[in-house]
């Protein structure tokens, strides 16, 4: 019985001690656990406090500050890596949800409740930066109170739809806090939304992911014409799916390791299949999304363009970062190579970050007498938005039931159902 | 009056179909090797 059921138990229910338990309860909660002195905490606190640093100058004397941005370049690191390459990499979560919850391949269950997890982190990280990179913050709640509502503008729907998905993964990861806080009728009547919840985010997330990419179809004159497409938005649409897949793939090797005593050693091996799995869907993926580009490239005569730097770099990204990890993904499906499969997500992450740096600002004002690098700060801030995403992530992770099985009193009630059911 | 020559392949857009017409081609060979692994052969039948 969990902390806040034994203060219910008692007859005369009262408010009080109930807030007091559960005051109890968030402190014990709160405290570290395990060992502080660790290689990543000592590398990755210092780096969140001088960005904790950084944003405090940011806010008090502005943008210009801190960043390199400028009147022509005024989108830099903070969108190009945090937003735009984040929300890509988050794109797992919708796909998976939708292989679990509306396919019904039961198969990935197990790895569904993290996927949440990491997709609802990177969300309110990655695209919580945004604030860092608004010019005037506070005008941020504008699109949602109605002032200057501004709804032709194509950020009107992805502030809604990012917004609106934050919320749809927060309901789909509810029944994992309910659990962990032991109430489990609240948990019953949230598992009853998951399933709505979940069609209402994979619509979102179509629709924002091609979003995210729309927002540069209004600068065509300013993307160099290798990256420039009116399909822009099905190609950010596409490649978020071998992004996210990929990011799993990696996320969830890591998660095994780290917190390998939290997980039943009888899916140690099933991972593996989940892995392989994973991996035959981002083949499929990064194959569609290949060749989406080839098509594009013929389309538009770009034969031309493959002869400078520019070019260089366009084949590094589509051949080097999209159709290499394709075969490979291929090849370790075929001979159940998880090495295989791990070095092919990786290289497709980075082809999908390479390709929105790309789009948001190394091919951006291509033909600009002058270029923006990214300042130290900027870099610090961005390292700093990765690891409190994985300091949370590890903080939920180690305390709520994301990787173990469900509590014990979670199990007791499916019990009882079972016996009233005989299912 | 401006000619159209059908055998230029860029100017009928020749190439895209012959390229897509590879995709499915690739696509279907590409689901037959992903899928190659699964039943392994009994000889022995």
């Amino acid at each position: 019985m969990s902390t806040l059921e034994a203060a219910k138990s008692g007859p005369p229910r009262r408010l009080g001690p109930e807030l007091a338990a559960f005051g109890r309860f968030m402190l014990r909660e709160l405290k570290p656990r395990g060992k502080l002195l660790t290689p990543f905490n000592l590398i990755s606190l210092p780096i969140i406090l001088a960005g904790v640093v950084i944003l405090v100058i940011r806010f008090t004397y502005g943008l210009g500050s801190v960043t390199n941005l400028s009147q022509e370049f005024p989108w830099g690191l903070w969108i190009g890596f945090d937003v735009v390459s984040g929300v890509a990499l988050a794109g797992g979560a919708y796909v998976i949800t939708f292989v679990v919850y509306v396919m019904r391949l039961e198969k990935y269950h197990p790895i569904v409740r993290a996927t949440i997890l990491n997709g609802l982190l990177a969300y309110v990280f990655y695209a919580g930066a945004l604030v860092f990179d608004l010019g005037r913050p506070w005008n941020i709640i504008n699109p949602v109170i109605g002032n200057s509502f501004g709804y032709n503008s194509v950020l009107f729907l992805v502030a809604w739809h990012f917004m609106l998905y934050m919320a749809a993964e927060f309901v789909e990861f509810s029944p994992v806090v309910a659990e962990w806080l032991g109430l489990d009728r609240v948990r019953r009547w949230l598992v009853r939304l998951t399933l709505g919840a979940v069609i209402f985010g994979i619509t979102l997330s179509t629709l924002h992911q091609s979003g995210l990419g729309a927002l540069f179809l209004m600068a065509k004159a300013k993307i160099h014409p290798l990256w420039y497409t009116e399909f822009i938005p099905i190609l950010f649409f596409v490649s978020s799916i071998p992004a996210g897949l990929s990011m799993i793939i990696i996320e969830g090797t890591i998660s095994h390791r780290v917190f390998r005593d939290q997980i039943d050693p009888r899916r140690h091996g099933s991972f593996d299949q989940i892995i392989v799995g994973l991996a035959k869907g981002a083949t499929i993926a990064l194959f569609v999304y290949y060749f989406f580009k080839a098509l594009i490239f013929v389309h538009e005569h770009h034969w031309w363009l493959l002869g400078d730097g520019w070019g260089a770099l366009y084949l590094i990204e589509v051949v080097g970062l999209a159709l290499v990890p394709c075969v490979l993904f291929a090849y370790g499906v075929r001979y159940r190579r998880v090495g295989v499969i791990r070095t092919a997500a990786v290289l497709t992450i980075l082809g999908v970050v390479l390709n929105r740096l790309n789009i948001s600002i190394i091919a951006f004002n291509w033909n600009s007498s002058t270029h923006y690098y990214p300042s130290w700060q900027e870099i610090v801030v961005t390292l700093m938005v990765v690891f409190a995403e994985i300091w949370v992530f590890r903080w939920v992770v180690s305390r709520m039931p994301v990787l173990r099985d469900r509590p014990v009193a979670a199990r007791v009630e499916v019990r009882k159902r079972w016996k009233r059911t005989g299912t | 009056m401006e000619t159209y020559r059908y055998l230029n392949i860029f100017e009928t857009k020749g190439l895209e179909y012959l390229l897509l017409m590879c995709f499915l081609v690739l696509f279907v060979l590409l689901i037959r090797y992903l899928e190659g692994n699964k039943h392994p052969r009994n000889d022995g039948v």
